[in-house]
């Protein structure tokens, strides 16, 4: 169990499953997110288990945060990890929403930001969004990314084309800021 | 075959096999791509027979660059194409060195830029280069790509950290810059 503030981050379980299900056919969820269709659970449950097969690893660590009292309100994990590059994909979802803009995805997002560069000794972890989640972006610089660039009309959803954000966080800055 | 001012695009044949293992194989080439380990030509020659035994498609658009006189000088393809949001990873390595610097990878690029934008009907063509590769951004530049951003020290090559330059052509900029094949825009 890995502590943060408002936060712990543990391991997965398949006891997650009707929760990543309701959250994955979210439309107010997916929306900030690349997955575009929707999901049986069925498929939901053969995603999970393909993750949980084996421990979590430097090459995947897929975790569940729950709040301090134990309730599951969503995921994170870093993924696409480069030992020789020494950096990660940072991916999260707040699936209950009655906890969006409450704190507890920066906070996850810096107590997995913390691990990254304290245990797995990684550099860099950056993550891409899209220009119209200001929210996730607000926390994003909050927890420590920075903005590194805008894939120029990169994401077609909702019937337009929207621009890519691009940020990074690096461990020799995000360390001096965050401690 | 496509063809371009200097060069042709043509199919994969397996009879790249000898030179494509070389490239490949050439640190001076592979300091600028992806690639970072050796291959054997066993190990190329499953990975040319796997791409030469399909038709090319949409998800699939892999070229021989050939000049004019039909020497074959490189590869260059379109990636991770996304049908929703119409864009495509473009890649490209001219394997052999005496035509670095002459405007061959430029037109190569130009070709597969407009294919992607008047055959495959893509909207955006994006790219990812080292800093250090100067010589390819600025043939990228000429050749409509525009830096989108710069992700930090994302690299680790040759016993540092660099930057990832990001860039991309939009099919709205680049077409009345560049014009389609027949002449128009």
């Amino acid at each position: 169990m890995l502590e943060g503030r408002l936060v712990k981050l543990r391991a997965r379980e398949m006891a997650d499953l009707q929760r990543n299900t309701r959250w994955i056919n979210d439309r107010e969820v997916t929306r900030f997110m690349a997955a575009r269709y929707l999901m049986s659970s069925a498929a939901e449950e053969q995603w999970m288990r393909d993750r949980m097969v084996g421990p979590m690893s430097f090459a995947a660590t897929p975790f569940a945060i729950e709040t301090k009292d134990g309730e599951h309100i969503g995921n994170t994990s870093l993924f696409n990890v480069s030992p020789e590059d020494r950096k990660a994909d940072f991916g999260i979802m707040i699936g209950e929403k009655a906890y969006w803009s409450k704190g507890y995805g920066s906070d996850a997002t810096q107590t997995l930001l913390r691990f990254a560069f304290e245990e797995m000794n990684l550099h860099r972890v950056r993550l891409d969004t899209y220009a119209f989640n200001e929210r996730a972006i607000a926390a994003y610089l909050k927890s420590g990314f920075a903005e590194e660039g805008r894939l120029r009309q990169a994401r077609y959803s909702g019937g337009a084309y929207h621009d890519v954000v691009v940020m990074g966080a690096l461990r020799d800055e995000w360390l001096a800021r965050f401690g | 075959m496509i063809e371009g001012k200097l060069v042709n695009l043509r199919a994969p044949e397996m009879t790249d096999l000898e030179r494509n293992t070389r490239w490949i194989n050439d640190r001076e080439v592979t300091r600028f791509l992806s690639l970072r380990y050796l291959m054997s030509s066993a190990a190329e020659e499953n990975w040319l027979r796997e791409r030469c035994s399909r038709p090319m498609s949409f998800a699939d658009a892999f070229f021989a660059i050939e000049t004019k006189d039909g020497q074959h000088i490189g590869n260059t393809s379109l990636f991770e194409v996304s049908p929703e949001d119409r864009k495509a990873e473009f890649g490209i390595m001219i394997g052999e060195k005496s035509y670095w610097s002459k405007g061959y990878g430029s037109d190569a690029a130009q070709t597969l830029l407009r294919f992607a934008f008047d055959e495959m009907n893509l909207h955006r063509v994006q790219l990812f280069t080292y800093e250090f590769n100067e010589r390819a951004i600025a043939a990228y530049l000429k050749s409509g790509f525009v830096e989108e951003g710069r992700r930090r020290r994302a690299i680790f090559r040759e016993g540092a950290y660099h930057d990832v330059v990001l860039m991309a052509a939009l099919r709205d900029e680049w077409l009345p810059r560049f014009g389609s094949q027949n002449g128009g825009s």
